[in-house]
This record gives structure tokens, C-alpha cells and sequence, in this order.
């Protein structure tokens, strides 16, 4: 029995021993001949459509493999809201998003507006199909648009809410009446709002549609169709061939999840990937320095603020309500540092909830407040916030210490802003230790408003409505996305005013005002509108466009084109 | 007769471990703060009575434990239509759930991330305490030696060395070699044969050595300790007195006594194994239990977390009983006891 044990590990070590050398030592003479990797063969049987090409003449595609932390969590664009320029590359708009403040043609090659505002009427694209084949006129769109109202497509159906009726009064004819003008029809509405398929999606109830999943959900008129995805591995875009701009001339675009930066870094250095999408901060160094690769630092309509809580039945102390306290956090908010420590420079210090990159609707009277604990506690003694027990902390009318609560979710750069931040605060006498939680836990505290600041951002609209949309009461609602709490009077009406100002000078002046009246009342104290730092293999790829702030937008992607 | 008794209690208390394990999985998960549905909700604007919808397709609208007021009225059986009672009763009927972020059935996506895991985690642990026992071995026969304190220092450098900074140290050195990162080229499939393997395989390499090297250390100090202990014993002179080679030495008299913390050891890796090493899963980009653990966490995803932990409590346990069961057999004391 003994020696028989004995064998038998004997036997198990030299398995052991040999077994992961097999795996492990035979690829290896391989790897040092060629360095990118044998391209699957393409499986053509899986493939019908392929079927017809014989592999032997089709040369090899080009694969455009792009590197991102998270690909999507569902392939069903009804409720999911990662990776809008992914999804943009499958499906289509009336109207497109192109450079940050332009729009294009898309499925509507032109339109026109009745002179009350009231009745839009587009002129569809003729030709232009589904990846299934089924075509797409004018009837199909109003289909798609109609069914987006009806089931409340949470993705984008609160873009309609205006459209009363949405017709084809021929195939190439397409009329929407809206219930009261619209000042952003084109700017904003039809941006988001794809046109799926009846072949597809017709006829399935509610709770189909949330839970329909698959490739089939990824059909769509845009230039890539969804061929592919392994959760939380990859995911797979092939060239449309009927695409009705015609063929892209990147044949497959496939997406890689790492599950960290640095890792994605060096799978670029590597060129096991051609893009990311996302460069952090402190990658930049080492991508720029290589030759083979381009760093793109772009402006974006990315903006990161403190949030004030300004919910009237929050649970924030009394005196952070006071217009005085938060004009002196202002001067106390250090933005220099926080773009240097948070963000390693690449950002513009921020004055008005809408960033520069969106041109003319950017207030640019407001001049910035710079940091100034002198002037901030000259405000505060004046104001009566004294620190009658020589604590360091100031106290208010009743006595009551400034001690405020200080959230943010739980990433490296965050928890160097918060200190920024709070030490910011401790120059005037206010005291905010910083917590970091992590983001469902800083959610929680939202249905109650029970913070004092959070800090957080937003990836805005290229129209403004959005970004003050974010502050009307009724966002308030759980579930809205009002997260300041902020609520006035003033505000409100400006903010319908502007909604149905078809004049956009007149639009540009109330959207102004509106900027003004936040900055004074400092729902949010917004720190930096920050840079989209994308980075891509130059030796390559070529030629895709700048002006989006995202070279994956279909928009700028589509200009792009392999180097031969 | 001593022997299958000894066999019967070991077992017997595996399965009663096994049981408090369960309870406990159940109760740990719903202590943590957050609340699932508003991560199984990814919209911030979904309405109420979808949000309760959800609620009630997971069971998450049922009492815990049990309802306190129904048992109050007396109907019993509806006051304990609970969450708990509902896991026990799933469990027993071998249905771990559906996930609530995948929307999947919980046992197919274990089945599915363990299996890789354990392609990921086997080859570096065998190869681990192959050399950690090796080295270990020659260090405590050289005792004292150049060579027994470069084993030494290796042991230790191993053991301290972390395994996220090593494993990018070699992701950066084999840059262009070997691919950077995930299990498989994007779009081959396991029917494509032998060069789905060969392209699996490459992407093992890194991961086996990381391993490999980390993994090392421990064996390697532990190996030498030990034997060091048994080679100053009296038998081992008189086995040199006898004029046996070193090599018999070592493989009949040595390495065999000295097995015994070597065989705990390796047992309690081999069933932590399972549960995957978030680390190497990270740095690699492998989609094994230990990131799907991992996210499950993040997400609240209850079905997932307790399916793992459940998983990795069986594979720790049957572990250490296969442990028990080889100290009874390599070591004649512990039967009699």
C-alpha cells in the first residue's frame, strides 16, 4: 500500500513536471519568428454570407482591434447605456452628431419646417437596408419612432416627448408633428434616437423587448453589424457591405476587454490592439514616447463638479444653503490643483455647467473665481461664521460647527481631488473629510438627498438642453437625473422657454442667463471641463477625424482607413 | 476498523461544515449595504412598477427570513415563503439561481468560468511544487551552502515578489511575443481544433509563469524547513552509514517524512484554486471565477456570489479531506489516534 502511494505520486510529480512544459514550452520557438497572431480562419461556415467568397482569393481583412476597460453590459440598445459611440457604428440616426457642435444628414438627406414650428418634414434616404436585408424607408422609420414613443424605449424615448404623430406619407417622405415647438430638434432629439427594425422587434411586449438579447438586437442600418460578443471578453463588428454610404473601409472592428489600464497600455505598445478609447491620465508618458503611436488629447463634453447638496428638504446643514458660504468655497476650491493632481494637466479649469468645446452655448462673460482662501474667509467672518471656540472649525449663528460630508465614488484620482478638495475647505475653516464609496452606495443617498457634497461628472449632449435639463425640480424625482436637488423658480421658466425657442440667438441668450443664474447660485461648482485622450497605432491606421472628441464616433471613425 | 472510522467522522464533519458554510453564504450577502435592483436596473429613469417587476422576478419582494405578521395570523407555510427558504429549497434541487447581472443560470456560468480558471491555475500550481519541493530539498541536503542560500533567497524574494507587478514585468518583457492579456484570439472557436489550443496555450504562457514563480516561495521554505528537520535525525546517518546513495536518501528516507506539511499545503492550494486568483485573472484579462466573483460583488449579484463561495467552500473542503485522507495514509500515526 505504502510503496503503491508512493509510485503514484511519483508518477503525479513527473505529470506535473512535463504537462505544463508541453503547454507552456511548445509554442514558444514559434512566438520569437512572428509577432502578430495567426487571424482565425475566418470560420466561413458559420458565416452564410461569406459562404459564396472562397478563402483562398479573399485577402486578409483588416481588423481594427480597439482596448476598453468595459465593452457593454447587453446587445439590447432599448435599456443599455454603455459604449454609445460602439453602438452608433450599428445603427442609424435621422440626423447625425458629427464634429462636437455640428449635426449631418444621416437616413434624412434634407428636411423642412413649417412656420409655426409644428410640422417637420424629412426627406428619407432611398436604398438604404437593415442588416437582415429588410428594407428601410420612411415607413420603417416611423415605425421605429412610434414604437420608441409607445413602449417608452428608456434609452431614448423622453427625446420624443414632443412628437404627436410621426407618419410616411410616401417612402422617401416622413412627417413628424410635435405638440409644441421644439428649439432643438435638430441639435438634439434625433441625435440618439436609432431606427430599429420592425422584422425584428415587432410584436414583442414589454418585458420581450427588456429582456430580448442576442446578435439579433444589434441590427441596425449603420456600417458595422454586430457579428459577435463574448461578455466581458470580446465583441465582434463586420463591414455592412450594403451600407448606403458605402462599404467601410475597415473590414472588422473587434473590441477587447482588459480588466486594467496598464495592461491595455502595453497591448497597445504591443499592437495587440490599435486603439483605446480611454488613456488614463498617467499612460500618456510612455504612449508618447513610442513612435508607432498617436496620442490624441481632444476636448470633450466631459465636465466634473462638486455637487452642493440644494434640496430643500436634504439633509444638509443649514448654513451650506447660505449664498455667502458657497461663494466662499468657491474662492476655497482649488481647480488648478485638482487638474494637476486628478486629472496630471490635461483639463481646463471650469467656470459654467457647459464646456467650451460647446462653442457659442458656452457663457464666456463668466470669468473664472480663483482660489483665494484669504478672500473666502473674509466672506465667511463677514458673513457671521465665526470660530468662537478656536477649534480650526468655524461655527454658525447656533453654534453649530461647518462640518460637511464629502463623497465621491472610489477611483485613485478621485481620492486625490477629495483631499484637494478638503484641504481647500480647512484653509477657511470648514471642515470635509473625504469618503470614498463606491457608486452604488453613493446612489443610495440619492432618493432621501442625504449628502452634503459629492463629487462627480457628467458626459453632456452637444446641445445644452440636457445640461439644464439636469437641474429642473421635476428631475428630482428618483430616478430623475436632478443630483443637486437644485430647484427655482426663475430657472424653471427660463428652462421652458428655451425648449420651445426655435430663434437659437434668442435660444443662446436664455441658455446664457441660465448659466449665470447656476453660477450664482452654485448648485454645482464645477471644476473642469477634462480632455478625451484617445490613443491609436499611426503605422496602421490613418485619417480618421479630429473634430468629434472620439475617433470611434461613426462620424470621425468612418474617415479612418488602414495603412496599406 | 480504526480506519473507516476515522474515515466516517472526517466526512461527516466535511458535510456538517459544508452546512454552516450554506447558511452562512446566505446570511453574509445580504448584510452588505446596496440594493440589487438598482444595479439590475441599468436605467436611472426605469419607473417604479418596473422596478418592482424585477423585484419580484428575483424573489427579492419576499421577506428574508420570514414574514412576522403572517405567522402572527397563523398561516405558517405562506409566512415562510421567504428568500431563505427558497435558497434552501433550490439547493437542494441543485438549481444555484439566475444571475442577476448575467441573467444567466448561475451553475452554466460557474461550470463555464471554473473550468477556466482551473486551465489558467493548474499548470503554475504543479510546477510550483515541483520546483519548490525540489529546490527545498537540495537547500536543506546542501545546508549552509552558496547554493542552499541562493535557493533561500529566492524562496524568500518569491514569496515576498507580488503577483500583479510580476506579471506586468512579464506582460512588458514579452511585449510583441506573446499576446497581451485574455484566453483566446477574439472570434476562434473551440471547434477550430488544435489551433484553438496551440492559440490558448500562448496565452497561458505568462500566467503559468507568474504562477509558477510566486507560488515557488512558499513551497520552497516550507519543503526546506521540513526536511532540514528530518535529514538531522538519527535514521538518515545510519541510512548514510549503510552506504546508500544521496539520491536514495533523499527520494526514500527524506523526502518521504518530510511530506507530510508538503501534502497540507499543496492540498489547501490546490482547493483555493478554484475560487481562481483575482490577481493573476486581472492582470492576464482572464474571464475566470475569481473576476466574476469579483464583479458579483460589485454588482450585489446574490445568485453569483453565493454559487462561487459555495463552490470554493466544497473545493476547500474536499480539499482537506483528501489531505486527512493522505496523512492516513503516508503517516501510520494518525490512524491510531
Amino acid at each position: 500500500m505504502k510503496t503503491n502511494l508512493w509510485r503514484f505520486l511519483v508518477v503525479c510529480v513527473v505529470l506535473a513536471l512535463t504537462a505544463p512544459s508541453l503547454i507552456g514550452c511548445q509554442p514558444q520557438p514559434e512566438t520569437t519568428t512572428e509577432a502578430p497572431q495567426v487571424q482565425p480562419t475566418e470560420a466561413p461556415a458559420a458565416e452564410p454570407t461569406l459562404a459564396g467568397a472562397e478563402p483562398p482569393t479573399e485577402p486578409e481583412p483588416v481588423t481594427l482591434h480597439v482596448g476598453t476597460t468595459y465593452i457593454w453590459d447587453t446587445a439590447n440598445p432599448t435599456f443599455g447605456w454603455y459604449n454609445y459611440n460602439l453602438r452608433n457604428l450599428i445603427y442609424d440616426t435621422l440626423i447625425e452628431w458629427g464634429d462636437i457642435d455640428t449635426f449631418e444628414p444621416d437616413l434624412a438627406e434634407s428636411w423642412t419646417v413649417s412656420d409655426d414650428g409644428l410640422v417637420w418634414t424629412f426627406k428619407i434616404r432611398e436604398g438604404v437596408t437593415f442588416h437582415d436585408g429588410t428594407p428601410c424607408t420612411a415607413e420603417e422609420i416611423a415605425w421605429s419612432l412610434n414604437w420608441t414613443i409607445e413602449n417608452e424605449i428608456e434609452t431614448f424615448s423622453f427625446y420624443l416627448a414632443n412628437f404627436a404623430e410621426v407618419v410616411a406619407l410616401d417612402p422617401t417622405t416622413l412627417q413628424v408633428t410635435l405638440s409644441d415647438p421644439v428649439g432643438n430638434m435638430e441639435s438634439a432629439l434625433l441625435l440618439f434616437t436609432w431606427i430599429l427594425p420592425p422584422s425584428v422587434w415587432d410584436g414583442m411586449s414589454y418585458d420581450e423587448i427588456m429582456e430580448f438579447e442576442g446578435v439579433a438586437a444589434g441590427i441596425g442600418t449603420g456600417p458595422y453589424k454586430l457579428v459577435e460578443w463574448v461578455e466581458g471578453e470580446y465583441l465582434i463588428l463586420e463591414a455592412f457591405e450594403d451600407y448606403w454610404r458605402g462599404r467601410p473601409a475597415i473590414d472588422r472592428v473587434v473590441y477587447r476587454e482588459f480588466a486594467t489600464d496598464d495592461v491595455m497600455i502595453q497591448a497597445l505598445l504591443a499592437g495587440d490592439i490599435d486603439v483605446i478609447d480611454m488613456v488614463p491620465g498617467p499612460g500618456v508618458q510612455s504612449l508618447e514616447s513610442a513612435d508607432t503611436v498617436e496620442v490624441l488629447i481632444m476636448d470633450s463634453l466631459f465636465i466634473d463638479e462638486l455637487i452642493i447638496n440644494s434640496h430643500e428638504n436634504g439633509t444638509q446643514p443649514a448654513s451650506l444653503n447660505d449664498p455667502q458660504v458657497r461663494l466662499a468655497m468657491e474662492y476655497a476650491f482649488d481647480r488648478g490643483q485638482i487638474i494637476t493632481l486628478g486629472y496630471l494637466g490635461y483639463g481646463e479649469p471650469a467656470t459654467t455647467v457647459l464646456p467650451t468645446s460647446m462653442g457659442d452655448w458656452h457663457n464666456s462673460d463668466i470669468k473664472p473665481i480663483l482660489f483665494d482662501p484669504v478672500e473666502g474667509n473674509r466672506i465667511l467672518d463677514e458673513a457671521g461664521y465665526l470660530d468662537t471656540d478656536r477649534d480650526g472649525i468655524r461655527e454658525d449663528g447656533e453654534g453649530n460647527p461647518m462640518e460637511y460630508r464629502l463623497y465621491a465614488t472610489d477611483s485613485a484620482s478621485n481620492a486625490r481631488i477629495l483631499e484637494v478638495i478638503s484641504d481647500g475647505l480647512s484653509q477657511i475653516g470648514i471642515s470635509a473629510p473625504p469618503t470614498v464609496m463606491n457608486e452604488d452606495s453613493l446612489i443610495g443617498l440619492y432618493p432621501d438627498f442625504d449628502f452634503d457634497l459629492i463629487y462627480w461628472g457628467w458626459g453632456l449632449d452637444p446641445d445644452p438642453d440636457f445640461a439644464m435639463f439636469i437641474f429642473t425640480c421635476d428631475q428630482r424625482e428618483e430616478g430623475g437625473w436632478n443630483d443637486s436637488g437644485y430647484c427655482n423658480e426663475d430657472f424653471e421658466r427660463m428652462y421652458e422657454e428655451q425648449a420651445v425657442t426655435v430663434d437659437q440667438e434668442e435660444r443662446r441668450e436664455l441658455i446664457w442667463e441660465m448659466q449665470q443664474k447656476l453660477f450664482d447660485d452654485r448648485p454645482y461648482l464645477v471644476s473642469t471641463y477634462y480632455d478625451n485622450i484617445q490613443a491609436y497605432r499611426s503605422d496602421r491606421f490613418t485619417g480618421f477625424g479630429l473634430g468629434c472628441g472620439d475617433i470611434l464616433w461613426k462620424w470621425c471613425f468612418l474617415q479612418g482607413s488602414p495603412i496599406e | 476498523m480504526q480506519r473507516r472510522d476515522y474515515l466516517i467522522r472526517k466526512i461527516f464533519f466535511a458535510f456538517i461544515t459544508l452546512i454552516v458554510v450554506a447558511f452562512f453564504n446566505f446570511l453574509l450577502f445580504r448584510i452588505l449595504p446596496g440594493d440589487p435592483v438598482r444595479l439590475i436596473i441599468h436605467s436611472p429613469r426605469m419607473t417604479r412598477e418596473a422596478q418592482e417587476r424585477i423585484r419580484t422576478n428575483f424573489g427579492l419582494d419576499k421577506p428574508v427570513w420570514f414574514d412576522g405578521e403572517r405567522l402572527h395570523e397563523g398561516d405558517v407555510i405562506g409566512a415562510f415563503d421567504s428568500q431563505f427558504t427558497a435558497y434552501v429549497r433550490n439547493l437542494l434541487r441543485g438549481d444555484l439561481g439566475i444571475s442577476f447581472a448575467h441573467r444567466q443560470d448561475v451553475s452554466t456560468l460557474l461550470a463555464e468560468r471554473a473550468w477556466r480558471t482551473v486551465v489558467l491555475l493548474l499548470g503554475g500550481d504543479l510546477l510550483a511544487v515541483v520546483l519548490g519541493m525540489t529546490a527545498g530539498l537540495i537547500g536543506a541536503w546542501r545546508r549552509g551552502t552558496r547554493l542552499d542560500l541562493a535557493i533561500l533567497l529566492w524562496g524568500l524574494f518569491s514569496w515576498a515578489l507580488p503577483t500583479f507587478f510580476l506579471g506586468i514585468i512579464l506582460l512588458i518583457l514579452a511585449r510583441g511575443r506573446l499576446p497581451v492579456g485574455g484566453m483566446v484570439t477574439a472570434g476562434l472557436k473551440p471547434e477550430a481544433g488544435l489551433t484553438y489550443w496551440l492559440d490558448v496555450g500562448k496565452h497561458l504562457i505568462l500566467p503559468t509563469i507568474t504562477l509558477a514563480v510566486v507560488y515557488t516561495g512558499e513551497y520552497i521554505l516550507i519543503m526546506r524547513s521540513s526536511a532540514m528537520e528530518v535529514l538531522s535525525e538519527d535514521y538518515i546517518l545510519t541510512a548514510k552509514a549503510k552506504g546508500l546513495s544521496t539520491f536514495r536518501i533523499l527520494r526514500d528516507h527524506a523526502l518521504k517524512n518530510a511530506m507530510l506539511p508538503m501534502v497540507t499545503m499543496i492540498a489547501l492550494t490546490l482547493g483555493y484554486t478554484v475560487g481562481g486568483a483575482i490577481q493573476v485573472e486581472t492582470v492576464f484579462s482572464w474571464p475566470g471565477l475569481g473576476r466574476l466573483m469579483y464583479e458579483a460583488v460589485q454588482k450585489r449579484d446574490y445568485p453569483v456570489l453565493q454559487g462561487s463561495f459555495l463552490l470554493l467552500a466544497i473545493s476547500v473542503i474536499a480539499a482537506n479531506l483528501l489531505a486527512d485522507l493522505l496523512y492516513s495514509a503516508l503517516d501510520p500515526r494518525v490512524k491510531a489516534e
